[in-house]
């Protein structure tokens, strides 16, 4: 046995970018374990990471591309399936144009810039990502607000921390681990925890508000109007830095407190002491989670956080919520190229003359994929590419998205595993892990951080995606580079450095600089924070934010309600798994062997459901079956269902993606989405509980 | 080193199970042992381990003798001796004592002695996202129960 070398990586298993030192020997990683030296991890590290051997070295992990023949996989060449795809995508550009390709990613593995190149190059305006509902509708909503998407400074030591939404100990964080959380709470900050459900931080607060699930927006204009009421605002700010101050108070007439406890089921004076709280402690800051963005109240929720953020002067202060400065290197959207298209090609952009902030970011939202395959309206899409992605079991109405991705002509796929969605495929291209990719790392992100990610081993005939990216469009006449890494050296090239010099560095970090926006104002039309929103007046939408009751509820369905009187909170977040992935590692899997509802006691009782038993869960669109775990720390109204959720060691090719998959159960029409944005509304809806009868 | 402890402060346990796959890898444990546990009844996380009790009931329990108390007040378990009879499983009050199939041993948490040799506490330790596991001596321990 060799000598065993220590390689300095980042993880991805999740967003995270955590940083981790690989143990390889003779060839083969046999042990990962946290970096101390990480500046946004310090040696920590989650039970996905660490199982990363499991995953990597997989006994059903693809290691070579695939080629479906007569219905059955067959084994074949890069060089095959690149040219398949090829020929398909040339084909379908030739026959009925490039917009007929549609591209796609799940959350991504920090491949965003690779992939939208391809796209933007190939001259498809149809990017298919969990954008519309995560993280970048946030950023959209944001962007049109104050700029730029402002984050939680935890270096900056906020005295009161606000958890909207959110569990950063548990799991995908984006900006953050939960360790900075950690960090700053230990030294004594305020805590208010807004969650429908009782989790470790909840019981950790000095607030805990156990809202009504997707009434976030709601609550926020609550927090708004004790804030204007009492005169709490940052007289200063709101003078010279908000456009549509006078309007937008105007607006947070419509919610007095008691009609904010009607919507969201938080008592008033709890509102008010939150509120309060968050308002005269400074500086506070707010670390907002994907709750927040998964109605159809999206785009004015993150808006109306934002208005906190600004309203209390937090805006940009240390310790608040910030803009971070992002150290030199090439932007995503600078490498992406998406000047390369065309007003005319954009125009051409699915659902893109609806949901005009989705399409501003550059996506599309699922539904008008699926109903362009579908039915033929406007166009057909024909051909596609996705990458990382599961959506058969994570996007909204599932069977929907099963019954299109089955109907496409083409289907080519990038993943590590043959999942749900693989399956329909026709092409299957093996993708690397993180122990086997080199990248600049988080470079997407807003923490002010870029990462080296480098490549510890080879495995199989696996490439990084970046690599798959490059090469396919290099078939089809496209500008790329010779190696991955010579384009890392491109992506690097503003901040003096080449990839080999960065991988030695190890990170870079930007210098910040508070309160930008004294000297430059912010990056919207009137240079300020637009709570009355100028650019959503001209695409002709409500400028002002608002609460809008969910598309199903007791109080705007009560006649559905009569029939499934529960409110289904879809989409509980394990700390071991992430979205779809990771069911079939046997370390993370022993942990949570099954798809988990929770239910109250009461709730269990009046049921006639006990503990551990398996129930059926019933909406409107179908039902599914999760094994119940109670739990008193929720509402008894409220059921809490995990998401993400297919049986890998079922081997027939739907692998159970239909057996606990609760976007069976969510729904997608257009009438429930958010109408700027298009995000679906995939968090909350009504159904009924039963038990299953063995 | 003199007598060390193993603490795992449960108010601070958040329950994202990271102790438990370390301690997996380091100890190269398939599906079926759990030498550190954290059992969920949200939002209460309560952990399972190796208490390395004074008077240990499993090494009382052992018909062989194959568990002993070393000098640093670790409870080991000798692999050659174990016959495999799970009288030491029934006798933990904690439930810390596990069993690996494969291998028809009794197997228990060995506080990562190997790491110790290079100078590192236990893997779950080392990991833990909250620090609430502590590993150390009867001074650092009285430090961190003051703090």
């Amino acid at each position: 046995m060799g000598e065993v070398q220590k390689i300095r990586t980042a993880c991805r298993n999740c967003h995270g970018g955590c940083g981790v030192i690989a143990h390889v020997q003779d060839g083969r990683v046999i042990k990962v374990e946290g970096d101390p030296a990480s500046p946004i991890s310090y040696g920590t590290l989650c039970s996905k990471g660490l199982a990363i051997t499991q995953l990597a070295y997989h006994p059903d992990r693809v290691l070579h591309p695939l080629k479906k023949v007569n219905g059955q996989w067959e084994r074949v060449s890069w060089d095959e399936a690149l040219e398949t795809v090829a020929t398909k995508f040339r084909q379908v550009m030739d026959e009925y144009g490039p917009e007929h390709i549609v591209v796609g990613q799940g959350t991504g593995r920090d491949y965003e810039s690779h992939l939208y190149r391809f796209a933007n190059q190939l001259g498809t305006p149809n990017v298919l990502t969990a954008g519309h509902m995560c993280y970048v509708s946030r950023v959209a909503s944001t962007l049109i607000t104050l700029g730029n998407l402002p984050i939680c400074d935890y270096r900056g030591e906020p005295q009161c921390i606000v958890l909207w939404g959110c569990n950063p100990q548990w799991t995908n964080p984006d900006e953050y681990k939960g360790v900075d959380f950690w960090k700053a709470y230990q030294k004594g900050a305020k805590l208010i925890v807004i969650d429908p459900r009782q989790g470790f931080t909840a019981k950790k607060a000095d607030l805990w508000l156990q809202l009504r699930p997707g009434t976030d927006a709601a609550l926020a204009m609550g927090f708004h109007s004790v804030i204007i009421e009492e005169e709490l605002y940052d007289q200063d700010f709101v003078a010279n830095h908000i456009h549509g101050w006078e309007e937008f108070k105007e607006r947070v007439r419509d919610y007095p407190l008691d009609k904010v406890e009607e919507i969201t089921w938080v008592d008033r004076d709890l509102i008010r002491e939150a509120a309060r709280l968050y308002a005269t402690t400074k500086p506070a800051c707010i670390h907002w989670g994907v709750p927040t963005e998964q109605t159809n109240n999206c785009t004015d929720c993150t808006r109306i956080m934002a208005g906190l953020m600004a309203a209390t002067g937090n805006l940009d202060a240390p310790g608040g919520n910030v803009l971070y400065v992002n150290p030199p290197t090439r932007t995503v959207a600078e490498f992406a190229r998406h000047r390369d298209l065309t007003p005319e090609t954009r125009g051409k952009r699915l659902g893109g003359d609806q949901y005009k902030l989705g399409a501003r970011v550059a996506f599309i939202t699922p539904k008008v994929a699926w109903e362009s395959i579908l039915t033929g309206k406007p166009y057909e899409l024909k051909a596609g590419l996705l990458c990382g992605t599961n959506p058969v079991s994570t996007r909204a109405n599932a069977r929907e998205a099963y019954g299109a991705l089955k109907k496409l002509d083409f289907l080519a796929v990038i993943d590590f595993f043959l999942t749900p969605t693989a399956e329909l495929a026709d092409i299957f291209l093996p993708a690397a892990t993180w122990l086997e990719t080199n990248h600049v790392a988080d470079n997407w992100k807003r923490h002010g951080f870029v990462v080296a990610r480098q490549k510890c081993v080879e495995i199989g005939e696996c490439w990084q995606d970046h690599k798959i990216f490059q090469e396919l469009g290099k078939r089809l006449g496209q500008q790329w580079w010779n190696t991955v890494e010579d384009s890392l050296d491109y992506l690097l090239e503003p901040a003096g450095l080449t990839w080999e010099q960065f991988k030695e560095k190890g990170y870079l970090q930007g210098k910040m600089v508070y309160h930008k926006y004294r000297d430059k104002g912010f990056s919207t039309p009137t240079g300020k924070v637009e709570l009355f929103s100028t650019t959503l007046e001209r695409w002709g939408f409500d400028p002002l934010p608002k609460y809008t009751e969910l598309p199903e509820s007791p109080y705007s369905t009560p006649e559905v309600a009569k029939d499934y009187p529960y409110i289904l909170n879809a989409g509980l977040r394990t700390p071991t798994f992430f979205h779809s992935a990771n069911r079939m590692i046997p370390w993370l899997r022993e942990i949570r062997p099954d798809p988990l509802v929770e239910i109250h006691p009461e709730t269990a009782k009046k049921e006639g459901i006990a503990d551990g038993q398996w129930v059926w869960i019933e909406s409107p669109r179908g039902r599914i079956k999760e094994r119940v775990k109670l739990n008193a720390g929720i509402d008894p109204r409220v059921v809490v269902a995990e998401h993400g959720w297919w049986f890998p060691e079922i081997k027939d090719p739907g692998h159970g993606w239909d057996i606990a998959n609760v976007n069976i159960l969510t729904d997608n029409s257009h009438a429930t989405m958010d109408p700027a944005m298009g995000a679906t509304n995939l968090r909350v809806c009504l159904c009924r509980i039963s038990p299953v009868q063995e | 080193m003199g007598k060390v402890s193993l603490i795992f402060f449960k108010k601070d346990c958040m329950g994202c199970h990271s102790c438990e796959v370390a301690c997996k890898q380091e100890h190269g444990l398939g599906v079926g042992p759990r030498l550190v546990r954290v059992r969920e009844a949200a939002p209460d996380f309560t952990p399972i381990y190796c208490h390395h009790c004074a008077n240990a009931p499993c090494r009382e329990a052992c018909p062989v003798e194959a568990i002993s108390r070393n000098s640093q007040g670790i409870v080991l378990i000798d692999r050659e001796r174990c016959i495999g009879c799970k009288a030491c499983l029934e006798a933990c009050p904690f439930g810390a004592m596990q069993f690996a199939d494969d291998q028809e041993r009794a197997v228990k948490c060995d506080m990562c002695l190997d790491r110790q040799k290079e100078g590192q506490g236990p893997a779950c330790a080392a990991i833990c996202p909250t620090g609430c596991i502590f590993w150390g001596d009867s001074q650092a321990l009285a430090a961190r129960l003051d703090s």
